[in-house]
C-alpha cells in the first residue's frame, strides 16, 4: 500500500466515468479512499445508483458517497442524448453490493482528507460540484489535497455549446471555485480529450480480453460510440478516462502550464474555459493543461487495464 | 474595365497602411471609396493617415468619408502600442493635398451600395462601427451588397484578451450586427491572418524591391514586428493585407461555412467570435470563415502586388 497515491474519485457516470474508475482500479499507482457521485450526465439518484453499480462490477469495495441533488447555482442539465435515459444504458450490470454511505459527499471526502497522512489526489470526472463545495465548506483541508486531476472545459472550443465544455457548464459557479483556488490542478479539456478517440477495432481488441469487465466495457464503447459516429467522430472519445490516465501515464501526453479562467456570465460563453497560452493577461499558471495525447498508447493503457481484470479482479 | 466595385473601411494603422497599398493593384477588385473608422488609434488619426497613404500610393482620387469617432456603446479602445502615436509607427508620410468628403461613412457606404447594387464588396479591417451604422440606417443595404469581408476575430483564441480579437472586441454589439445582417460576410480571423506573416527577413526582401512603397511598407511594420516578437512569433502577421488580397482572389486560402456569434455580455469573453467550427453543439451558418492559407503563396502574391509600384 505505501507508495501509491491516495485518490477520491468523483464523478456522474456515464460511460466514460465508467472506463475511467475501471482504469484508476487497475493501476498499482492509484489507492483509491471513496467514491462521490454528482450530478451531471443524469440525476443524482441515477449517477448514484450508476456509481454502485459500476463498483460492484469492477470490484471496488469503498464508501461511495452522493452528492448534491444540483449544482451550486445552476439548475441542473442532463445528457440523455449521450448516456441514455439511466445515464448508463448498454450491457446489463450487476446491481450495486453497497448502499451509499448516509453522508454527503463533500463530508466523505474531508472525512477521507482528515483520516489521510498524505494530501489526497481528487479525480474529478463530472461537474465540479462536489470540489467546490469541499473547498468552500473546509478551506482549512486544502493542503490535504495533492492535486485536482479533472475532466472538463476545452481551451479551443467547446461541446455542449460552441464555447463550453459539459461538465463546466453545468456548474460553471463550481468551476470558478475550484481554478481559483491555488490548488494544483490538472485539465484533460476536449483539447485532449477529442484527440484521445479509440476506434472501432480498438473495442475488439478491448473485448478480445475475454474477461465480463473487459466485455462490458467494450458494449459500453459501442454505446458511447453511436452517440458519436452520428455527429461524425470517427471513434469515441473517452473523455474521463484521460483524467486517470494523465495521474498514471503523464509521458503519454503533451501539456502545457497556463492561467485559466472561468467565464459564468454572457450570451454565449458561460461555461467556457478561457485559457490564456500567450499570456495576455499576465496572471500566474493555475493549471497544467493537456493538449496532445499518444493515442495509441492510450489505447495500450486502456487494453492493459482490461487485462488486469482478467487476472482476477483482484489486487496486489 | 471589368473589375468589381469595392469598398475599404478602415482604422489606418500600420497593417491597413500596407493593406492600403495593396488595393491599388488587385486583379478582381477596384477600390471605388474608402470609409474611416477609430480603432487602432482615434478616428483623426485613422482618417489623416487613410488619406496620405492613399496619395503616397498614387490613389489621391479615391474618395475618404470619415466615420465614427467611437464604438457604438462603449467607450474606444485604442492599440497605440502596437500602432505609435500618429497610427503609422511615428513614420511621417506627407500631409494629405486633401480632406475627407462631408458625407459621413454610413451614409457613403449606403450610396455606394445603391450605385454598384448588388455587385459591392465591402472590406472591413477595422472595428465595425460604420457598417453597423449603416445596416440600422438603411435596412435594405444587406441586400444591395455583394458581400462583405472582415478582418476580425478568431475562431479559436484572441489576442486583446484570450477570448477576443482587437477589432471585434473594440465593437462587439457592432460586430454582432454585422454578422447577423443577412449579407454574405465572410470573417477572416486569426485563424488565418496569424498564419500569413511576414519573418523580419521577408520584409527586407520586400523592402529590396526598391519602391518608396516597399520600403514604408517594411518600415512602418517594424514596432509591430517587435510586438509579435514578444508574443513567440517570428514575423509580423499581415491581418488586414491577408483580408484584402482573400477578398480579390481566394485561392490560396481554405475557408468552411460556420455558424458566428458575437458575445457581448461575457466578464471574460467579452467581443469573443463564437463559432461551431468545432463543437458538437451547432448554429445557424450565417457567414463564411477563413481558415487556412498557403504562406508561400500568399508571400508571393503579396511580392507581386507591391512590385508593380516599381522601382
Amino acid at each position: 500500500m505505501s507508495n501509491r497515491i491516495p485518490v477520491i474519485l468523483d464523478g456522474d457516470p456515464g460511460h466514460d466515468d465508467a472506463i475511467a474508475w475501471a482504469l484508476a482500479v487497475s493501476s498499482e499507482l492509484l489507492d483509491i479512499r471513496a467514491v462521490t457521485s454528482v450530478c451531471g450526465n443524469q440525476t443524482i439518484e441515477k449517477t448514484t445508483y450508476n456509481a454502485g453499480r459500476v463498483l460492484a462490477l469492477i470490484g471496488l469495495d469503498v464508501p461511495l458517497a452522493m452528492g448534491r441533488v444540483k449544482p451550486l447555482v445552476a439548475d441542473a442539465r442532463v445528457a440523455p442524448s449521450v448516456h441514455g435515459a439511466s445515464g448508463l444504458d448498454g450491457p446489463t450490470l450487476p446491481e450495486p453490493k453497497q448502499q451509499p454511505v448516509d453522508k454527503d459527499a463533500c463530508t466523505l471526502m474531508a472525512e477521507v482528507l482528515e483520516a489521510s497522512e498524505e494530501p489526497v489526489v481528487l479525480v474529478s470526472t463530472g461537474p465540479l460540484t462536489n470540489v467546490a463545495t469541499l473547498l468552500l465548506l473546509y478551506p482549512q483541508l486544502k493542503q490535504k489535497i495533492r492535486a485536482i486531476y479533472l475532466m472538463g472545459g476545452g481551451i479551443r472550443y467547446g461541446n455542449w455549446t460552441p464555447a463550453a465544455e459539459f461538465n463546466i457548464l453545468v456548474d460553471p459557479e463550481a468551476a470558478e471555485v475550484v481554478f481559483t483556488s491555488g490548488l494544483p490542478i490538472t485539465m484533460a479539456g476536449l483539447d485532449v480529450t477529442e484527440r484521445a478517440l479509440v476506434f472501432p477495432e480498438d473495442f475488439a481488441r478491448i473485448r478480445a480480453v475475454g474477461n465480463p469487465v473487459a466485455e462490458v466495457v467494450a458494449d459500453w464503447l459501442d454505446f458511447f460510440y453511436d452517440f458519436h459516429r452520428n455527429i461524425g467522430y470517427a471513434g469515441a472519445p473517452v473523455h474521463d478516462a484521460v483524467a486517470v490516465a494523465a495521474l498514471i501515464r503523464p509521458e503519454i501526453m503533451t501539456m502545457q502550464d497556463m492561467y485559466v479562467a472561468i467565464e459564468t456570465t454572457g450570451d454565449y460563453c458561460r461555461g467556457m474555459t478561457v485559457g490564456d497560452p500567450l499570456n495576455i493577461w499576465q496572471k500566474p499558471a493555475n493549471a497544467r493543461v493537456i493538449l496532445d495525447i499518444d493515442r495509441e498508447a492510450f489505447v495500450d493503457l486502456l487494453v492493459e487495464a482490461a487485462e488486469y481484470y482478467g487476472k482476477g479482479g483482484e489486487r496486489a | 474595365m471589368n473589375k468589381q466595385p469595392m469598398l475599404l473601411d478602415c482604422d489606418t494603422g500600420v497593417d491597413d497602411a500596407v493593406a492600403i497599398l495593396l488595393t491599388k493593384h488587385l486583379i478582381n477588385l477596384e477600390l471605388v471609396a474608402v470609409t474611416t473608422v477609430a480603432g487602432n488609434v482615434e478616428l483623426e488619426h485613422t482618417t489623416e493617415n487613410t488619406l496620405r497613404v492613399l496619395e503616397f500610393a498614387g490613389m489621391g482620387h479615391v474618395p475618404v468619408y470619415r466615420g465614427a469617432a467611437k464604438p457604438l456603446f462603449c467607450e474606444l479602445y485604442t492599440a497605440h502600442h502596437v500602432h505609435g502615436s500618429n497610427g503609422l509607427n511615428n513614420m511621417e508620410l506627407p500631409p494629405a493635398k486633401r480632406q475627407a468628403e462631408t458625407m459621413p461613412a454610413w451614409d457613403a457606404i449606403y450610396e455606394c451600395a445603391k450605385r454598384y447594387a448588388g455587385e459591392l464588396t465591402i472590406i472591413a479591417i477595422g472595428p465595425l462601427t460604420n457598417l453597423a451604422l449603416a445596416i440600422a440606417k438603411y435596412k435594405e443595404l444587406p441586400k444591395l451588397l455583394k458581400r462583405i469581408v472582415l478582418m476580425g476575430g478568431s475562431a479559436t483564441g484572441g489576442n486583446v484578451t484570450p477570448a477576443a480579437e482587437f477589432n471585434i472586441y473594440v465593437d462587439p454589439e457592432a460586430a454582432d450586427m454585422v454578422f447577423t445582417c443577412g449579407a454574405d460576410v465572410t470573417m477572416c480571423g486569426l485563424d488565418v491572418t496569424m498564419a500569413s506573416y511576414f519573418t523580419e527577413q521577408e520584409l527586407d526582401e520586400l523592402a529590396a524591391q526598391g519602391s518608396k512603397q516597399a520600403v514604408f511598407a517594411r518600415d512602418v511594420l517594424q514596432n509591430m514586428l517587435k510586438f509579435y516578437r514578444a508574443y513567440g512569433l517570428d514575423g509580423v502577421a499581415f491581418h488586414d493585407p491577408a483580408t484584402v488580397l482573400y477578398a480579390d482572389n481566394a485561392s490560396c486560402f481554405q475557408s468552411e461555412r460556420a455558424g458566428i456569434r458575437v458575445e457581448t455580455k461575457g466578464k471574460l469573453t467579452r467581443g469573443k467570435t463564437v463559432t461551431d467550427l468545432y463543437s458538437d453543439k451547432q448554429m445557424e451558418h450565417n457567414a463564411n470563415i477563413v481558415i487556412g492559407v498557403d504562406r508561400e503563396a500568399f508571400l508571393r502574391r503579396v511580392f507581386e502586388n507591391i512590385a508593380q509600384y516599381g522601382r
